[in-house]
This record gives structure tokens, C-alpha cells and sequence, in this order.
């Protein structure tokens, strides 16, 4: 039900093989979950190179580590959404490493008419309000994330959905660092007692 | 562990999750789940909570290299045949006789003084071919590698379902499409750089619509090699 492409039965299934090292296994869980790690990371790291790059670390995680997927306490897809999201956040700090040694190739014409259009312009709309006002729709959460202020709202789709940190929320938000921190805490607190509530009733 | 402490766990795990616990003490704490059951039980509860949210992301449909460059790192090896542009390697070695089917007249035009003289290629029935067909095409390049005219001088005989598509073959690596082209007549392709990282120029036989992948899936009728 919650994903799209497969349900999570057959994506445990697949994990179980991938743990065996069943080539054909990953290949198939590649094809059914890649679309909806791809874009996790894409907001994440919104660098198409650097974001291909993290999708392939995702999968040679998942190859490497499905044989301990255990899947009475984990579901294949949050287990694998977050491998792909720690790989996206540790991205982000390799690319604030590396913005000085790659400033020098920015705007050299060497891709020339490879450059893929879609590849560089951010996707227009969209904000990260609009994503979670989203998820609470599909995934049936709209009383918890109705139960959160308007700026708790706004924090945490920011650190979810763009990956930002602490500090880089209170200057999206123009906030005192302090305010953001004790917004994230009682949004936290309160998605706790709410989602905790709510899983434990779909489980 | 004491209450005060399994606050501050579970608080953690929650940043963690979310992704606002950065820097060091992300590290610091990703270096104590090993050693603590506990605190990985936090985590995989937040994980499990924070879940829907993904929910609100559209899906996006990663490019196919992505899957190709993959399966190199996850098996060290491509597990498909060496496709046909590496094969058309041997080209360089039937530089005798054969070579008539590959005249490439650039290295001439180059040493002729007018510098804006236009590049020529012409492109002969690809010898490596399945079954050869006559085919062959002359492409005629500004000297600024951002035109293109192909014309046909012997084009295969096509379905009503087949198109001809044109390649730019880089010295390794895949071909990038230039488009469908005509077999009855010249074809004009602009692009910003048609010569760089160009090897060879060649034109396959694809389903109406062209090639569905994005690179040549049938078979290769005519190839030139380019040489500046």
C-alpha cells in the first residue's frame, strides 16, 4: 500500500535474496525502488552527478548489508529509505568539501549539448510544505501533522525533506537558532506520541 | 540506561532520523549504534515513524547509466557482451584495402589553407555487421563542429516501422544519439559540439520513434571514423 511500485512483502522477499547475493534480486529491487530513492536523495542533494552517485552507494549498501535486513522489525522500504538518506546527508558534507576544488569546472563548456536541461534546473514548485501536507494526505497522518504550529510544520519538512541541518533551518527561517532547536524538539515530541500511536494501529 | 539518558537517546535518534544531527556528533553517534541495542531500536523506531513522510515525494526515474555504472562496482565487470562501438575497434586495423569504405577526407581539407573549409566523413557499410547491408553516408561538418549535413548515397531499404538514427561514437564509452535521420534525403543536425569527444559518426537501424533506450539497439549499418 504505501509505495507504489511493489508491495512489501515481495520487497522482502527480494531483500532475503539480495542477502544471499542473488544478482538478478537486486537488479529487480533496483527496478522497483530506485524511482523512490532517486527523488529522497534529489531533495536531498539536489546535484544530479553527486545524487546518481549516492544512489549507487545506496544499492552497494543494500548489497552488502541485506543479509542483515531483519524483517520483523524493520519494513524493506523505511530500511532502505534510510541507508539512502544517511548516504544523501553524508553527501552533502563531502560537497561542501569539495566546492573548492570543483568551482574551477563550473560553466566549462566541455558537456556541450549533453547538457540535459532537467539535469541543472531545480524542479519548479514544489516546496517542502507541500510535501509533507502531501504525505499526510497519502499516508492517512494529517491529524499529526495537523497537531504541529505552522513553523513546527515548516522545520521539519525543511530537515527532512532538503536534509538541512539545525543552523541552516534558523537562517531558511530567519529565526534565532535556539527557537528552531526547541520547534524541532516539540514537533518531534509530538509526531512521537501521534505516528507512534498511529503505526502501532496499522501494525 | 536511566531515564535522563533514554531521553536523551531517543532525542538523538530523532535528529538523527530527521537528519538535523550533523557534523561530528552525527559521526559520534553513528559510532555508538554497534555497541548499543538500544539506541539502534530508538533509531529503527524513528525510522518507522518518520517513514510516511517520504510519501510526499514524487518519484523520479533515475537515468540508465546509473544502473550500468552499478552493476560495474557491484560485480566488477559488465555483464552484457562488449557492445558493438567497442567491437568497431578493428576498424583501425583494415586501414588497407578496406579503408576504401571509410574515406575520411578531414586530414586533406585540413591542409588545404582556406580554414573554414567544411569537415567530410564519409560513413561505408559497417563491416562488422550481422549481415552487411550497402549503406553509406557522407556527413559534411562546419568547421566549428556545430553543423551537421548527412546525406544518403546508398540508404537501406527500411520498413514502415524502421528509421535510421544518427550516432556520435566517442573514442571510449557510449554513443551519443544525434537524432533521427533521413534515408531519403540530407539531413541538418545543429548542436553546440558535434566533434568533441567524437571518434566516429554512425547510423543504425531503430523502431520508428528511434532508438528506445538511448542507445543503438539495432543493428549498425554505416560507420566513418573521424580523424583531425
Amino acid at each position: 500500500m504505501p509505495h507504489d511500485a511493489r508491495p512489501q512483502a515481495d520487497l522482502a522477499a527480494l531483500l532475503a535474496r539480495v542477502g544471499l547475493g542473488d544478482r538478478s534480486a537486486i537488479a529487480a529491487l533496483y527496478q522497483a525502488t530506485s524511482p523512490n530513492l532517486f527523488a529522497a536523495i534529489l531533495r536531498i542533494n539536489p546535484r544530479r552527478d553527486l545524487a546518481e552517485d549516492v544512489l549507487q552507494e545506496t544499492f552497494i549498501n543494500v548489497w552488502r548489508n541485506a543479509g542483515s535486513f531483519d524483517a520483523a522489525r524493520s519494513q524493506p522500504m523505511t530500511w532502505l529509505t534510510s541507508i539512502a538518506r544517511n548516504s544523501a546527508i553524508d553527501s552533502l558534507r563531502r560537497a561542501s568539501a569539495r566546492i573548492q576544488t570543483v568551482s574551477t569546472h563550473v560553466g566549462s563548456a566541455e558537456d556541450g549539448d549533453e547538457v540535459d536541461l532537467s539535469d541543472t534546473v531545480e524542479s519548479p514548485g514544489e516546496g517542502p510544505l507541500q510535501l509533507l501536507q502531501r504525505a499526510a494526505e497519502k499516508r492517512d497522518i494529517e491529524h499529526c501533522v495537523g497537531k504541529l504550529s505552522a513553523e513546527q510544520q515548516q522545520c521539519v519538512a525543511l530537515a527532512y525533506y532538503q536534509g538541512l541541518s539545525h543552523g541552516e533551518v534558523a537562517s531558511h527561517l530567519a529565526q534565532p537558532l535556539g527557537t528552531v532547536k526547541s520547534w524541532l524538539r516539540r514537533a518531534l515530541l509530538a509526531l512521537k506520541d501521534c505516528l507512534g500511536h498511529a503505526a502501532g494501529v496499522k501494525a | 540506561m536511566d531515564y535522563g539518558r533514554r531521553e536523551l537517546a531517543d532525542r538523538l535518534a530523532a535528529e538523527y532520523v530527521l537528519g538535523t544531527l550533523r557534523g561530528p556528533a552525527r559521526r559520534r553517534f553513528e559510532s555508538l549504534l554497534g555497541g548499543h541495542p538500544a539506541l539502534r531500536a530508538a533509531v529503527v523506531s524513528w525510522q518507522q515513524r518518520l517513514e510516511p513522510l517520504a510519501a510526499g515525494i514524487e518519484p523520479v526515474q533515475p537515468p540508465d547509466r546509473v544502473w550500468r555504472q552499478l552493476q560495474g562496482r557491484l560485480f566488477g565487470e559488465a555483464p552484457q557482451p562488449a557492445p558493438w562501438w567497442r567491437r568497431v575497434g578493428p576498424w583501425r586495423a583494415f586501414s588497407g584495402v578496406a579503408l576504401s569504405a571509410v574515406l575520411v577526407l578531414g586530414v586533406l581539407v585540413q591542409q588545404v589553407p582556406p580554414p573554414q573549409a567544411p569537415l567530410v566523413v564519409v560513413l561505408g557499410a559497417n563491416p562488422d555487421a550481422a549481415q552487411p547491408v550497402p549503406a553509406r553516408f557522407v556527413a559534411s561538418l562546419s568547421p566549428d563542429g556545430r553543423a551537421l549535413v548527412l546525406r544518403p548515397i546508398d540508404a537501406p531499404a527500411l520498413s514502415a516501422q524502421q528509421v535510421l538514427e544518427l550516432w556520435a561514437v566517442p573514442p571510449s564509452g557510449a554513443p551519443r544519439s544525434l537524432g533521427l535521420v533521413r534515408a531519403d534525403g540530407a539531413t541538418t543536425v545543429l548542436r553546440a559540439q558535434l566533434l568533441s569527444d567524437t571518434a566516429a559518426f554512425a547510423v543504425s537501424v531503430e523502431p520508428s520513434g528511434g532508438s528506445p533506450t538511448g542507445a543503438p539497439t539495432g543493428p549498425i549499418v554505416s560507420v566513418g571514423q573521424l580523424q583531425i
